[in-house]
C-alpha cells in the first residue's frame, strides 16, 4: 500500500491549522484512511493508506483531504488556469510503445527545501503507484527558464518537441553526472539508467523530448541537468509522457493541485500530435492541457439510502457530498437523483457506487448500526468435502495422525527421491503441472501423489517415538492436456505405517478397514512399482477400479530419506470410495 | 443355607438367607456353603480366640502378619460381625534423648551437690565456677543445674558461692528414681507431679496410645466351627475369571492408582482441519452453502471477473504462480466479451473503465489462484452449477497460493476462508451484522470495520478485532459489496456482500501456535500435531 511522508510543519501550514499537535494529526488522519506507520530518519511521519486516493500521495493532498475534513473547505474546487504560450509539438519519430505526452508550465512558485522535498516526493510515489514504476506514466520537471522554446515559426510561441531518438543518437548531460552520454550510454553507465533500462532498451527508437538546444529530457529515465530544478527555480516545465493519455492527464493533474496550493499559477499547454503520430482518437490531435474538466455522475437517492441501510434527508446527502470535496444539484422527482460533479484530481471514481461510498465516509461508517440480514437460507456441505471428512475420520480411527502438506513440491522430491520417473504409467508417475520460472527450488511443480509428501514428513521426524502412524486426504494434480485447465485435480487418500514391525500387511489391514468402513470391495493383484519392494507391491482395486497402489516402501527410499525403520503404505483415488 | 449370622456380609450375595441359583458355569464352586474370606482376614480370624483379648500385637506375632495389615483385616472382620475390637488407651512414657543421658552421667543438679560435697561446700561456701568445673558441667547444663539445685533444696547460692545442704538426700531423688526406671522398661512409681515436671524439663514424653484387642463373636465361632476358605488374590480380571464365576470368589491385587501410565497415542485429525470444520460448521448454521472448485484456473475467473486491472500489481508476475500449460479453452464467449467491456468502457450509464491494457490471451492463462474469490465468480455466473436467485450464502475454506517470503507468519499456499451472501438491497448495515455474528461464534465481539479499498468491492472494509488472550488490535478480514462492474458482467442484478480471511490467522488465535510452519507442510512436528490442544 502507498506511504506518503508527511512533515507536520508544512501540514500545519497548509491546514492553517497551526495550533494542531502531531497527536491530533495522526488521529483525525486515521479517520480518513491514513495510518501512521512510524517515521522517516528525517523526522516525517509515514501514513499508508490504501491505493485509491492517489492525489494523497502529497502533503499538499493530504492538507486538501483534512482541510474538507475539518469543514474549512466544501465542493468542489478548481484552480484558475492561463492560456497556454507554450506547445509540445508530437512527432511522428516518437515510439509507438510510448506515444502520449501532456504537461503544463507552471509560474510564481517558491520552492523552498521542504516544498522541493514534497515535489520530488510526490513524484516519485505516482511513478511507483498510477505510473506503474514509470512504464505507465513518468513525469519530468524542469526549470522552464534553462529552456529554450523553439518557435514553429517566425513569431509563433515557443514549442517544445516529443520525439525518437536513436539509442546512440544526441548525447546530453543527465542528471547525476558531470559527462555527456548518449541515450544508449546512460542505459549502461548511469545508476537511475540502468534501473529503468528494461523499460525502453528493446525499443529502436528511445523517447526523448527537446527543444531548441537540443535534447533535455529523456522520459521515462531520466532528465537532463540543464533543467535541474532547484530552490531557486520560479518557473516550471512538467511533463509527463506514458502508454496512456488519461493516466498522464491526472498524474498531471495531482502536480498541478499541489504545486497550486502552494500559491503556483497553473499556465496551460498545448500537445499537438503529428499525423505520424499515434494520436488518441479518444481526445483529438491537439489537445490543451492540464484537463481541469470536472466528471459527472449521477446517483439516485434510492441507492444511497439501501447501500447505507440508512434513511437521509437530501440536504444531508448533499452535505456530505461537499465535505467529500465534490458538488452535488439534485431535482426534486418522485426519484431524487443527484448530479455529482467530480474533481480532476480523483482517479477513483470509476463509478456511481464510488459516490455512495463517499458519502459512507463523509457521515462515518462508525455511525451504523450492524443488524443481522433477515434472509433465510439453507447451510450444507460440499459432498466431495464430507467424504473427504469422513474418510479422515476413518483413518484416524486406525490411529493415523491426519497430516495437512504443502500441494506445491518439487521434482525431486516428487519423483527422483522416490526411486520414480515422471511419464510413468504408475501412481504418482504422471506429467508434472509445472510452475512458470519458479523461485524456489522446493516449489516448482504441484504433487502428482501424495505419498512423497508423507515420505518427507517422516524424513523430518525421525527423532521423534514410533510407531508414526500418518495418513492424509488431499489435493494431487498432473498433466492433462484434455482438461479445460490442462490440469487433472484429484484427492488421493494416502497412508504410510512407519514402525519396526511395518509390514505389507499392516498396511492393507488398515486399508481393507478404510474400504469396509464405505462398502467398497477391495482386491489387490500384484504389480510393480519402482518406489515399492518387488513382490510385495500391489495394485489398490476397488469395485474392479484399478485406483492405486500398496505396499512396503523400497530400501532404496527409505534410506534416501534418513529412515531406519519399515514403511508399509498405500495410495488411491478418493473418488474410489464415493 | 448360609449358616453364618444375620449381618450383613459382603461375600455373601443374598442376607436373607437363600441360597443363589448357581450360575450354570460354576457349578463345583458354588455347592459349598463355607464362607470365604481373604486369606489375611481368614489367618486373623483363626489366631483370635472366643474367651481370651488378643492384642493386634500378639496376633501379628502369631499370624506373621504385619500388624497394620492386622488392623485391617480385623476391623473388616468387624464389620462382617465375625470379631469384636475393643480399644484400650493407654498413657505411654518414654525417654528423651537427654533424659537417657541424664541415666547414664546423672541429673545435672545431682552432680553439682556430689561436686560440692568433694569440695566441703557443705562447711564453707565454696565459689560457684569451682563447683561447676569440679562437676564437669559445661553449657546450659550449667543453668538446668543451677536452677534444680535450688530448687530441689540441695543448697543454697549467694553471691557467687555455693553451699550444700549436707541432709539432702539427691539419691532418693524421686525424679532420678522415675527416669532410671523408664530405662529399665519399668512403669515409674511416681506421682504425677513428679511425671509433671519432668514432662516440662524435657526429658520425658508423655503421650497417649490405643491398644486393640479382639475376640471371636458368635458368628465368628459358628464361621470357624463350619470351615472358611481362603480366596485367592489375582492380578488380573480374566476371560477365564469371568466366564467360570470366579471372579466372585477372588481378590484383586492392589494398584498404585496415583501412579503415572504411558500415554495412549491414537490418529487425531488435523489442528488445522479441525479449525476449518469449526469454521464451517459455524458457516452451514448460518446458512451458507459450500462451493468446490478448480485450484488452477483462468486469470479470468481470478482476476478478471474480480475487475482487477490487468496491470494490477498483484497481477504481475512477481505475485502469482503461473502454471506452464496451455491456455483455458473454455470461457463463455458471451462473458469475456462483458468483462472485457466493463473493464475497458465501464459498467452501466455512468461507468468508466480503468485506462489499463486488457488482452484475452492473459484472461485465458492458467494459473494457482491466489484466492478463492475465482470460486464465488464461478457460481455467481452461474458456471459451477445453476444459476442463482436471491437470496444466496454460500462458502468455502479452500487452499488459495501466494507467492509471499516463508516466514513465521506467511505460507506459499494457506486457506482462504471465503463467503458471500447475495440479497436483494443488501446494507453495509447488513454486511457489519453479518460478521459480527460470524466472529462472536469464535469470541471476537466489538469487531471494527475500517473502510479500505478493494478494486473489486465499494464500499470495502477491513475487519478488526481484539485477541481473546493479547487484547492486541488485528486484522481479521477484507470484506466489501462486490462492485457492479463485478456483478453486472456475471448477471447478477442484486447485491452481493463477501468477505475473506486466512483460516492460519484464526488458527493460531485459537492455538496459541506462533509458527505457522509447525502447522502445516511437510516440515511439520509430529509431536507438536499429536499434542495440540483439541479446539471445538
Amino acid at each position: 500500500m502507498p506511504v506518503v511522508d508527511i512533515d507536520t510543519d508544512e501540514l500545519r501550514g497548509l491546514t492553517g491549522r497551526t495550533d494542531t499537535s502531531d497527536a491530533e494529526f495522526k488521529e483525525d488522519l486515521f479517520g480518513l484512511g491514513l495510518e501512521f506507520e512510524g517515521e522517516t530518519d528525517d523526522g516525517l511521519l509515514q501514513f499508508e493508506f490504501a491505493p485509491d486516493r492517489l492525489d494523497r500521495l502529497s502533503v499538499e493532498g493530504v492538507a486538501r483531504s483534512l482541510r474538507y475534513h475539518y469543514g474549512d473547505d466544501r465542493g468542489v474546487y478548481v484552480p484558475e488556469t492561463n492560456d497556454p504560450e507554450w506547445t509540445i509539438e508530437v512527432d511522428e519519430t516518437v515510439p509507438d510503445e510510448r506515444p502520449y505526452v501532456t504537461g503544463a508550465v507552471i509560474r510564481g512558485v517558491d520552492l523552498d527545501e521542504g516544498a522541493l522535498e514534497s515535489l520530488i516526493q510526490l513524484q516519485e510515489k505516482l511513478h511507483a503507484t498510477m505510473g506503474r514504476g514509470r512504464a505507465k506514466g513518468a513525469i519530468g520537471i524542469h526549470d522552464l527558464a534553462m529552456i529554450k522554446g523553439a518557435p514553429l515559426q517566425e513569431g509563433s510561441e515557443p514549442s517544445i518537441t516529443y520525439r525518437g531518438v536513436e539509442p546512440d543518437g544526441e548525447a546530453f548531460v543527465p542528471l547525476d553526472a558531470n559527462d555527456e552520454l548518449t541515450p544508449a550510454a546512460v542505459l549502461e553507465e548511469h545508476d537511475t539508467g540502468r534501473t529503468y533500462a528494461d523499460l525502453v532498451e528493446d525499443l529502436d527508437r528511445y523517447p526523448a523530448i527537446y527543444d531548441e538546444l537540443g535534447l533535455f529530457s529523456f522520459p521515462p529515465v531520466i532528465n537532463g541537468k540543464r533543467t535541474e530544478v532547484t530552490t531557486g527555480s520560479r518557473e516550471l516545465f512538467v511533463e509527463l509522457t506514458g502508454t496512456d493519455q488519461w493516466t498522464i492527464d491526472r498524474m498531471c493533474n495531482i502536480v498541478c493541485y499541489a504545486l497550486s496550493a502552494r500559491g503556483a499559477t497553473i499556465e496551460e499547454v498545448e500537445v499537438n500530435y503529428a499525423d505520424g503520430a499515434a494520436a488518441p482518437d479518444e481526445y483529438g490531435a491537439e489537445l490543451v492541457r492540464p484537463n481541469f474538466d470536472t466528471d459527472e455522475k449521477s446517483v439516485t437517492h434510492d441507492r444511497i439510502e439501501t447501500l447505507l441501510g440508512v434513511d437521509f434527508e437530501s440536504e444531508e446527502v448533499v452535505d456530505c457530498f461537499e465535505r467529500a470535496g465534490l458538488d452535488a444539484a439534485y431535482t426534486l422527482d418522485e426519484d431524487v437523483t443527484y448530479e455529482v460533479e467530480v474533481p480532476p484530481y480523483r482517479v477513483d471514481v470509476l463509478h456511481p457506487l464510488d459516490l455512495v461510498d463517499d458519502v459512507g465516509r463523509a457521515y462515518g461508517f462508525d455511525e451504523l448500526e450492524p443488524r443481522y440480514p433477515d434472509v433465510g437460507t439453507v447451510g450444507g456441505r460440499h459432498e466431495r468435502s464430507r467424504l473427504e471428512d469422513a474418510v479422515r475420520t476413518s483413518l484416524v480411527g486406525l490411529g493415523f495422525e491426519d497430516l495437512l502438506n504443502f500441494h506445491m513440491t518439487s521434482g525431486t522430491e516428487n519423483y527422483d527421491r522416490m526411486n520414480l520417473k515422471p511419464g510413468s504409467d504408475v501412481v504418482g508417475g504422471g506429467d508434472p503441472v509445472e510452475i512458470t520460472e519458479p523461485y524456489s527450488e522446493e516449489y516448482t511443480q504441484l504433487r502428482t501423489w501424495a505419498l512423497p509428501s508423507l515420505v518427507m514428513l517422516l524424513e523430518r521426524n525421525t527423532h521423534n517415538a514410533y510407531p508414526q502412524d500418518v495418513a492424509e486426504v488431499g489435493f494431487v494434480a498432473e498433466r492433462d492436456d484434455a482438461a479445460n485447465t490442462s490440469v487433472a485435480e484429484r484427492r488421493h487418500v494416502a497412508g504410510a505405517v512407519a514402525r519396526r514391525d511395518a509390514s505389507y500387511e499392516a498396511a492393507k489391514g488398515r486399508l481393507q478397514a478404510v474400504c469396509d468402513d464405505f462398502g467398497a470391495e477391495l482386491e489387490t493383484p500384484r504389480t510393480e512399482h519402482p518406489s515399492f519392494i518387488d513382490g510385495r507391491t500391489a495394485a489398490v482395486e476397488i469395485d474392479g477400479e484399478r485406483v492405486g497402489v500398496i505396499g512396503e516402501v523400497h530400501p532404496a527410499v527409505l534410506v534416501e530419506h534418513d529412515l531406519e525403520v519399515p514403511v508399509a503404505a498405500f495410495e488411491f483415488d478418493l473418488d474410489a470410495l464415493r | 443355607m448360609w449358616t453364618v449370622g444375620e449381618e450383613p456380609n459382603r461375600h455373601a450375595p443374598s442376607r436373607d438367607g437363600d441360597v443363589p441359583e448357581p450360575l450354570p458355569t460354576s457349578h463345583t464352586r458354588m455347592e459349598t456353603t463355607r464362607m470365604r474370606l481373604p486369606e489375611r482376614q481368614l489367618a486373623v480370624l483363626e489366631a483370635a480366640s472366643a474367651t481370651d483379648e488378643r492384642t493386634i500385637d500378639e496376633i501379628a506375632t502369631e499370624t506373621g502378619l504385619k500388624p497394620e495389615t492386622v488392623v485391617g483385616a480385623a476391623f473388616d472382620l468387624r464389620d462382617e460381625g465375625l470379631l469384636s475390637v475393643v480399644e484400650t488407651a493407654a498413657e505411654t512414657l518414654d525417654l528423651t534423648d537427654e533424659g537417657r543421658r541424664y541415666v547414664d552421667d546423672g541429673l545435672p543438679e545431682t552432680r553439682l551437690h556430689r561436686a560440692g560435697l568433694a569440695l566441703d561446700a557443705d562447711e564453707s561456701a565454696v565459689s560457684m565456677g569451682r563447683v561447676i568445673g569440679e562437676a564437669d558441667l559445661d553449657g546450659p547444663a550449667v543453668d538446668i543445674a543451677l536452677s534444680n539445685f535450688a530448687r530441689k533444696g540441695f543448697g543454697a547460692i549467694d553471691a557467687g558461692e555455693l553451699t550444700v545442704d549436707p541432709d539432702a538426700e539427691p539419691d532418693a531423688d524421686p525424679e532420678a528414681a522415675a527416669l532410671a526406671a523408664l530405662a529399665d522398661g519399668e512403669t515409674p512409681e511416681a506421682d504425677d507431679a513428679v511425671l509433671e515436671q519432668l514432662d516440662s524439663r524435657g526429658l520425658v514424653d508423655r503421650g497417649e496410645s490405643v491398644t486393640r484387642s479382639v475376640t471371636l463373636t458368635d458368628d465368628g465361632v459358628d464361621a470357624l466351627m463350619t470351615g472358611v476358605e481362603a480366596t485367592e488374590t489375582v492380578s488380573e480380571l480374566t476371560p477365564e475369571l469371568l466366564a467360570s464365576g470366579e471372579w466372585r470368589d477372588v481378590e484383586f491385587s492392589e494398584y498404585n492408582v496415583e501412579a503415572d501410565a504411558p500415554t495412549t497415542r491414537g490418529g487425531r485429525k488435523h489442528v488445522l482441519r479441525r479449525t476449518a470444520d469449526r469454521v464451517k460448521d459455524v458457516l452451514v448454521g448460518m446458512g451458507f452453502q459450500e462451493m468446490e472448485g478448480p485450484h488452477a484456473d483462468s486469470d479470468f475467473w481470478i482476476n478478471d471477473c474480480l475487475f482487477m486491472p490487468q496491470d494490477h500489481p498483484a497481477r504481475t508476475h512477481w505475485d502469482r504462480f503461473a502454471l506452464d500449460v496451455d491456455p483455458m479453452d473454455e470461457i463463455p464467449e458471451e462473458l469475456i466479451r462483458r468483462v472485457e467491456s466493463a473493464h475497458r468502457e465501464g459498467w452501466g450509464e455512468d461507468g468508466d473503465g480503468y485506462h489499463s491494457p486488457w488482452s484475452e490471451e492473459f484472461a485465458r492463462e492458467v494459473a494457482l489462484r491466489g484466492h478463492t474469490t475465482s470460486l464465488s465468480m464461478r457460481y455467481l455466473s452461474g458456471i459451477a452449477g445453476a444459476e442463482l436467485d436471491p437470496p444466496q450464502r454460500y462458502f468455502s475454506v479452500e487452499k488459495v497460493y501466494r507467492n509471499d517470503t516463508l516466514d513465521p507468519t506467511h505460507l506459499l499456499e494457506f486457506f482462504q476462508i471465503e463467503g458471500w451472501v447475495m440479497a436483494e438491497d443488501l446494507s453495509v448495515r447488513d454486511l457489519m451484522g453479518t460478521f459480527e455474528e460470524f466472529y462472536r461464534q469464535f469470541g471476537i465481539t466489538d469487531i471494527r470495520f475500517k473502510p479500505h479499498y478493494n478494486p473489486y468491492t465499494e464500499p470495502s472494509f477491513e475487519l478488526f478485532g481484539e485477541h481473546p488472550e493479547t487484547g492486541e488490535e488485528i486484522e481479521i478480514g477484507n470484506s466489501g459489496v462486490f462492485r457492479e462492474e463485478v456483478t453486472g458482467p456475471l448477471g447478477v442484478d442484486c447485491d452481493v456482500m463477501a468477505w475473506g480471511l486466512a483460516l492460519e490467522r484464526l488458527a493460531m488465535l485459537t492455538t496459541g501456535a506462533e509458527d505457522i510452519r509447525d502447522l502445516h507442510g511437510t516440515l511439520a512436528d509430529i509431536e507438536f500435531l499429536r499434542n495440540a490442544e483439541v479446539s471445538y
